[in-house]
């Protein structure tokens, strides 16, 4: 997926403009005509300078004959089978997100790498084999050794009560 | 000299050891799986490292990347798939010769010339880092202003795509890194009252995001598409080498010595090092008519400018915290988590680390002989490593070591966010790695900036009083100016 050079140069100075309006709210540093806001400022002056010199060239481009479309989706995001194999990357983060906290790591781990396996076409024996191991690996290394408090949720909670 | 020894003795320690060891397998597979690159396998050993003392941190670091440089070259050669970025310059020089029957020839020569650059790297990084430390002592925050100045600038230089977009990932990053508290008054900005975003952007999740999952999320969209490997058994494969050396000895200094000093330039890397010393052996060549059809002569000279380049990018990193590419940008932030600010005072207060990242640098190359021999070996088996596995099992991990950076979900928001972000950037031809050199390099930028306007009283003209100052202000105003040229030349007529 691909937006035109104008398009995108418009959204980033959009962002630069509201850089510099949030900035406006920040105090100067006493006795000094600048403060925290000096360097964001330059930065946001920078992305509007670049987004300028972007356009503009689009512009030529265009007045030259070669325009460009608002928006061009390659070929392979066409196929819907691998757009949703795109979008599983994005949408398993977003599910570990949703689910961990109240299911817990160990389960939702397991369900998130299950999902994928099956829909990438690994064999359900290969899958559900390596799906428990890795699960346990991280569990074991991060949770265990490690000591990083990975969601507990209804599993743990079950397993060893509170 | 005792510095020396205390540098030994925190290498040569079981735990130690045995870290660089899983280390180079890690390396080795990462780098000899076509879609995961040294940069990626760096992301993703940085939470496991976060939990170690400095020495198995940087040990881990160090190895994995000199072994992932090399095994690029594998794939490159049996599937003319590089394995990562670095080995992509001669690809297909390595595939032509493969199917010339050469397929031995090429990875004796991309394994020992791998190390023999990588060690030349290092000898450079040895010398090289405490002379500039010296000079370095002496710098004020003018001219480290204008150093982090110079060292962005380089990344958008040298960086192969539109400069303007470059400019524009920069800042963007810059802007990036101003989330949070403000280095100078200490004053909150851009965190709408949000407790995380006051800690600011962390930036192993951001990485993580931007170099790990927006590559995933390419690689799931094409995961069905396999490469034709070659058919060709690997037996001797050092057969030959004596030959090539006597032939190529003066393309494996020229190529080391480049791949030194472009892994130097802040900004630039392996990948970057290796087509620029493919086309110097082109250019030098007596018989350039070969290049492409399976010639040795290239892949000598840019197999061991890329592992030399490795070397020379720690230079910047160690003496200036400037990384010199994004694995030494991910290398600086794990010195600062570790309480080792990177810098001249580095090899003051604590030569003895200083040393252990030398002697790792040595052991990482030396260990490559065998394990590269054995990778070499077990090549096709390591190949066929179905991705349909390795892709969730790779992104399940990236989620636990995110989370694992801040101990709550806001490491996996970060990751996402910026993963999507950073796929969004590269499919509009914006380069990423600027991104991340701004993040890390926008604190050092803005206090430095902003210790000198207060310094100066608000004066520009006091940035160019020191002399070293004023030199690198001219040098900086003279690459600006091209830079712009540059820009301008490239706009179309119309």
């Amino acid at each position: 997926m691909r937006l035109s050079d104008t398009l995108l140069a418009a959204i980033f100075l959009a962002l630069a403009a509201a850089i510099f309006a949030m900035t406006t709210t920040f105090p100067a540093f006493p006795g000094q005509k600048y403060g925290p806001d000096l360097f964001p400022r330059i930065l946001a002056a920078g992305i509007a300078g670049c987004c300028l010199l972007i356009m503009l060239r689009a512009h030529g481009r265009a007045r030259a004959g070669h325009a460009e479309h608002w928006l061009t989706i390659d070929a392979a995001l066409r196929d819907p089978k691998r757009l949703i194999s795109f979008l599983l990357v994005p949408g398993g983060i977003v599910f570990y997100l949703v689910a961990a906290d109240r299911l817990g790591f160990i389960p939702t781990a397991f369900l998130l790498l299950m999902g994928l396996f099956i829909w990438f076409g690994v064999r359900l024996g290969m899958a559900l084999a390596v799906a428990v191991v890795a699960t346990g690996l991280m569990q074991w290394f991060f949770g265990t050794l490690m000591r990083v408090p990975l969601p507990r949720g209804l599993f743990m909670q079950l397993l060893y009560g509170g | 000299m005792s510095a020396l020894v205390a540098a030994f003795g925190l290498i040569f320690d079981p735990f130690v050891l045995m870290v660089i060891a899983f280390s180079a397998v890690f390396g080795l597979f990462v780098g000899a799986m076509p879609g995961l690159t040294a940069t990626m396998a760096t992301a993703l050993l940085v939470p496991v490292t976060f939990f170690m003392s400095p020495v198995p941190a940087l040990g881990a670091i160090v190895t994995a990347t000199t072994m992932a440089i090399f095994a690029g070259d594998i794939p490159a050669a049996m599937l003319r798939m590089p394995g990562t970025p670095a080995s992509a310059a001669y690809t297909d020089e390595s595939f032509a010769m493969a199917k010339k029957g050469q397929l031995e020839l090429n990875l004796g020569v991309n394994l020992v010339f791998s190390v023999v650059g990588g060690l030349i790297g290092v000898a450079f990084l040895i010398a090289g880092a405490p002379l500039l430390a010296e000079i370095a002592i002496n710098f004020s925050s003018f001219e480290y202003f204008w150093l982090a100045c110079l060292g962005l600038l380089c990344a958008i230089m040298i960086g192969t795509g539109d400069p303007v977009k470059g400019f524009l990932s920069l800042f963007i990053g810059l802007a990036i890194g101003c989330i949070g508290i403000d280095p100078a008054a200490g004053f909150p900005r851009f965190t709408f009252g949000n407790v995380d975003l006051m800690s600011g952007i962390n930036f192993i999740p951001t990485m993580i995001g931007v170099f790990a999952v927006s590559e995933l999320m390419r690689g799931a969209g094409s995961i069905d598409e396999v490469g034709h490997m070659v058919q060709e058994k690997v037996g001797a494969l050092f057969r030959g080498i004596g030959e090539v050396t006597r032939k190529y000895w003066r393309n494996v200094i020229r190529g080391s010595i480049i791949g030194t000093a472009i892994g130097a330039l802040p900004g630039a890397g392996a990948d970057i090092a290796a087509w620029v010393s493919y086309a110097m052996a082109k250019k030098f060549s007596k018989e350039p008519e070969k290049f492409g059809t399976g010639h040795i002569e290239g892949v000598v000279e840019s197999t061991s400018s890329n592992n030399a380049a490795l070397g020379g990018a720690w230079i910047p990193a160690l003496v200036f915290g400037i990384p010199g590419d994004s694995i030494t940008a991910i290398v600086i932030g794990v010195l600062y988590m570790k309480g080792m600010n990177p810098g001249p005072t580095v090899f003051l207060q604590n030569p003895q680390l200083i040393y252990a990242v030398f002697i790792i640098f040595i052991l990482a190359n030396l260990l490559m002989l065998p394990l590269g021999y054995a990778a070499i070996r077990g090549a096709r088996r390591l190949l066929s490593v179905p991705k349909n596995i390795l892709l969730p099992v790779i992104l399940l991990f990236c989620i636990v070591g995110s989370f694992a950076m801040t101990n709550s979900p806001y490491g996996i928001v970060l990751m996402l966010i910026f993963g999507v972000f950073g796929w969004f950037l590269e499919e509009h031809g914006v380069p990423v790695a600027p991104l991340i050199l701004g993040l890390v390099l926008g604190e050092l930028l803005e206090s430095s900036f902003m210790t000198s306007m207060i310094k100066s009283d608000g004066s520009l003209l006091g940035f160019f009083n020191r002399p070293i100052a004023a030199v690198l202000g001219v040098a900086n105003i003279a690459i600006w100016a091209m830079v712009l040229w540059k820009a301008w030349r490239g706009r179309p007529a119309g």
